[in-house]
């Protein structure tokens, strides 16, 4: 304010138009259209390839519906719809139920420890869903120390899919219902009070109600992960086939793509028709959340409160005890004959499965998945909810990035070599290397990284894209300056969900992998197939570490980094 | 400070002094969302250096005319052209205007020093200038000192100028206000109104702010756009606004204002409750009903009973005036009139009481039977 010169002779020196702006419109549309492509080549076409491929006979001619009637008679097949059915259904009725009074323990109760038995009842999100199937067979199988308490009855078959199938999607469940319980309004129980309401009745008009979005859409996510499960009937299944066990007997067994294909379209209907009803109740709730509702506060009442933390315990020693069964196991020397302590069923030496080149893999493809999965999916998400124009594009990713949800692991990974391993596919290459697992697990996992991303962009101010612009501001420095600092608590947490899943995931890759990129998940199963089931146990507890040092590392950086925003945050 | 305003008034110099020619013509927009027409057929011009309101009721199509105008919604149809460029087509980046919305839309993670820098950065401009800058854009908001503080640290007000420091920043030659003030309470709303109104008229960037608040715009523009329904209603000063309402939409909804169904009786009559009024030369048809439009203040109440006459059935204390509920006599109509309290006591002013009203021709509209107000 001293110097008049200067000011003046500033605004001459700048460019009115600092950016060129018909590049900035056409980068615009080349990431837009590329991220199209992306879902286009790695979920559409594959999927359609897969329904071609149902109608074929070997030989690629048309064959209308026969591969279907064919399936239908054969019974050992059409017996699979039952059985898939049924576990599916005992599975989600066991889950909810238990998940619904854990998460109301945590949510409506001042039971000791919520923190706690949150913390471990994450656990068995971390493993393959493997884990718990080899910890059932050390524990109840036929030389089982707890064999006696299924009185007679096999842990090969329905048992031991229910229960390890509750075992893995039990932490799933809670998630979600807890947070449709925190979602209280503490204005209507005062009101329930004060009209004399007594509690069950308050339980039943306020309470149930409140959640009960949020528990249907509970009800359909449980039962599609039990139903497109994979790796629990593989270890455990015995003799009682499933649905997902049925498509990779089928393709890797039996070598008949067109019956594992015709499996995989059946596979399909259940998961559609669960997403399309959760999409549906996900638009009803929008209008029920109401921004005034004051948060309900449990006070404390000893009677219910120790009879939830006795249930929560009881759970979570359940879900140590399956996990330290696997640990035990890969570190005695030979069940039940010799339990000295040992390592040797760590170096995975003179096995088929790959060992520790496989554990490798899986971490390439881990890191590699959760690097790009992370930054394609949010840009894509930014893309969608935060620029102008290209509406028919824009709504049309979105409509692909809800897709993946549907679609069961077996049936993308079969869908996939279908595609990619076509003859005359220009992008044939990819089948057989490392890249191909990324896109596919990739794409698997979309749907929930997606609808992250847009929730944190929804939280942004609508306008910061229109300030960026109105000041001349490429649109990919306002996102790189603004959008994406903002939302980084978001951002790591989509990372770490695509690295543990990538860690996990078994269904999909089960078919695309080689001979140089086998993965540590899929050694599982060929160890156990072939049954070294303490090198099973060891790789299993490898994975389940790993993820474990990443979700706490995980945990460690947002700490920090939140702690680092807090200047910003709520500074003043 | 007196430098500060001198030079950025050199600055800017081609958007000030002449005060009548265009800095912005808008030829016939129409903008639809689907079937809904959000703006209809809209015409416009705006002069260089000028302050201009948007005002209307929500939903009426401002903040739409607003955005068009920024190129952050495209017009279905119509032109727009600034300074003699045709922008109808460009896309915001590559206007002439800065921008300041109703949440300010500051970058939380960033300084305000950065947040008013961020247009100038890109700009490649040395660092040393854009310390300048910035420091001379604080001070012309009396935010010097706040350069490292972040945007949550700030009240309300201050977010406020910093947003309008950004958006002046780039030097724009059109400044575009989005219900700059609504956020903000009462108190800090009337310092800041007339604060922005001294800004802009000493920068003379041309500027136009969209308000559903009338006394904000009565009081900020140089001409007041009064919009309803995707329409212009009326462009005018805030005293044309005021005085002579265009339509009895405009009428209504600026300022109070009594209507009183009559009939015409000839060019320069009507009739109300069998009294026969004169009213400004009109040219509605003789012998149909109409609306006389009259506002409060301009009633005048006596005490000799003549002519047109009401009884008194409610009487509301305001400080500075009573506004009183008439019934007119002969008709089943009330009327309000604001009595000055010096007045009220020459009238002996009580309830029950008949009183003689005049309503004075030169403050007297007459408007269609039928048409729409508020």
């Amino acid at each position: 304010m001293t110097d008049s010169s200067l000011p003046k002779a500033f605004p001459k020196s700048l460019p009115r138009r600092g950016v060129n702006v018909a590049p900035e419109a056409l980068i615009r549309l080349l990431v837009l259209l590329a991220g199209v492509a992306l879902l286009v080549v790695g979920l559409l076409f594959p999927l359609f390839a897969m329904l071609v491929k149902s109608v074929q006979d070997r030989s690629g001619d048309f064959i209308g519906l026969a591969n279907f009637i064919r399936y239908f008679q054969t019974p050992a097949l059409v017996n699979s719809i039952a059985n898939s059915l049924s576990v599916a259904l005992m599975a989600t009725v066991s889950v909810v139920s238990l998940a619904f009074l854990c998460a109301y323990g945590i949510t409506r109760t001042c039971m000791p420890g919520k923190r706690l038995f949150r913390m471990l009842a994450i656990l068995p999100i971390l493993a393959p869903s493997l884990l718990p199937a080899i910890s059932l067979v050390y524990l109840f199988g036929n030389q089982g120390f707890l064999r006696d308490v299924l009185a007679g009855h096999s842990i090969y078959g329905p048992i031991g899919i229910v229960m390890g199938m509750s075992f893995w999607i039990f932490p799933h469940a809670l998630m979600l219902l807890t947070t449709a319980l925190t979602n209280s309004d503490a204005r209507l129980y005062e009101a329930a009070e004060a009209l004399g309401t007594p509690k069950w009745r308050t339980f039943l008009t306020i309470t149930l109600p409140g959640v009960r979005y949020g528990l249907i859409s509970c009800l359909f996510v449980v039962f599609t992960l039990a139903i497109t499960d994979f790796g629990v009937p593989k270890i455990i299944g015995g003799q009682f086939s499933v649905l997902a066990t049925d498509v990779y007997r089928q393709v890797v067994g039996q070598q008949n793509f067109q019956m594992g294909a015709v499996v995989s379209v059946i596979l399909l209907l259940p998961a559609v028709l669960s997403f399309i009803v959760d999409r549906w109740i996900q638009r009803r709730q929008v209008a029920q959340l109401s921004a005034r509702a004051v948060p309900w506060q449990p006070t404390p009442s000893p009677l219910r409160d120790w009879t939830f933390a006795l249930l929560c315990y009881a759970v979570a020693g359940i879900i140590l005890l399956v996990i330290g069964t696997a640990v035990y196991a890969s570190l005695i020397q030979f069940w039940p004959y010799n339990l000295s302590f040992t390592l040797q069923h760590y170096t995975f030496q003179g096995l088929g499965g790959g060992g520790w080149g496989a554990w490798f893999n899986s971490l390439k493809l881990a890191f590699s998945v959760a690097l790009i999965g992370t930054l394609v999916i949010f840009f894509n998400a930014w893309l969608i909810e935060k620029s102008e124009g290209y509406r028919p594009l824009r709504q049309g990713l979105h409509f692909m990035a809800m897709l993946p949800m549907a679609v069961p692991g077996m049936v993308l990974g079969l869908a996939y070599i279908f595609f990619f391993n076509q003859a005359g596919n220009p992008l044939n290459w990819l089948y057989g290397t490392m890249a191909i697992l990324v896109l596919n697990t990739l794409v698997h996992f979309y749907t929930v990284c997606h609808l992250t991303s847009v929730t944190a962009l929804k939280q942004l101010d609508p306008e910061f894209e229109a300030v960026g612009a109105s000041l001349k501001v490429p649109f990919w420095t306002t996102f790189s300056r603004v959008t994406l600092p903002v939302s980084l608590p978001a951002v790591l947490d989509i990372s770490v969900y695509l690295f543990v899943n990538a860690m996990t995931t078994v269904s999909a890759v089960v078919f695309l992998y080689n001979s140089d990129t086998r993965l540590a998940s899929v050694a599982v199963l060929h160890l156990d197939e072939a049954g070294y089931f303490a090198s099973a146990a060891a790789m299993a507890v490898l994975i389940f570490l790993t993820s474990l040092v990443v979700k706490l590392l995980h945990a460690a950086l947002t700490h920090v980094l939140l702690n680092n925003a807090q200047r910003w945050r709520q500074a003043g | 400070m007196q430098t500060t305003m001198t030079s950025l008034l050199t600055a800017d110099s081609p958007t000030v002094m002449t005060q009548t020619t265009p800095h912005l013509c808008i030829e016939a927009v129409t903008k639809c969302f689907g079937s809904f027409t959000a703006l209809d057929n809209i015409s416009l011009t705006i002069k260089e250096g000028e302050f201009v309101c948007f005002l209307g009721p929500s939903g009426c199509g401002k903040t739409t005319l607003l955005r068009t105008i920024a190129g952050l919604a495209r017009q279905t149809s119509g032109t727009l052209n600034q300074r003699g460029n045709d922008i109808s087509t460009l896309p915001p980046q590559a206007r002439d205007f800065g921008i300041v919305f109703q949440s300010y839309a500051l970058f939380p993670n960033l300084t305000v020093f950065n947040n008013v820098a961020y247009g100038l950065r890109n700009r490649r401009v040395d660092r040393a200038r854009i310390n300048a800058r910035v420091a001379e854009l604080l001070a012309l908001v009396n935010l010097s000192g706040s350069e490292q503080k972040y945007p949550a640290a700030l009240s309300g007000g201050q977010q406020q100028r910093v947003a309008l420091a950004r958006a002046l920043a780039t030097e724009p030659g059109l400044l575009l206000l989005d219900e700059p003030l609504s956020a903000l309470d009462a108190r800090v709303r009337g310092h800041l109104r007339s604060q922005i109104k001294a800004l802009q008229a000493r920068l003379g960037v041309t500027t136009i702010m969209v308000t559903h608040d009338q006394e904000e715009a009565l009081t900020m523009a140089d001409r007041i756009v009064v919009m309803n329904h995707g329409v212009i209603e009326q462009v005018g000063t805030p005293a044309e606004i005021y005085h002579q309402p265009a339509s009895a939409f405009v009428a209504s909804f600026i300022g109070t204002m009594n209507f009183l169904d009559v009939a015409v009786h000839s060019a320069e009559q009507v009739t109300l409750a069998a009294v026969r009024l004169t009213c400004l030369p009109h040219c509605l048809p003789v012998g149909g009903a109409a609306r006389l439009a009259v506002r409060p203040e301009a009633v005048a109440l006596t005490r000799q009973v003549g002519g047109l006459a009401g009884e008194v059935t409610d009487i509301e204390f305001l400080g500075a005036f009573q506004r009183v509920t008439l019934q007119l006599a002969g008709a089943n109509q009330t009327l309000l009139a604001d009595v000055p309290s010096r007045d009220s006591t020459t009238l002996g002013l009580h309830m029950g009481q008949t009183l003689g009203i005049h309503l004075p021709a030169e403050a007297a509209r007459l408007y269609p039977a039928g048409s729409n107000t508020l």
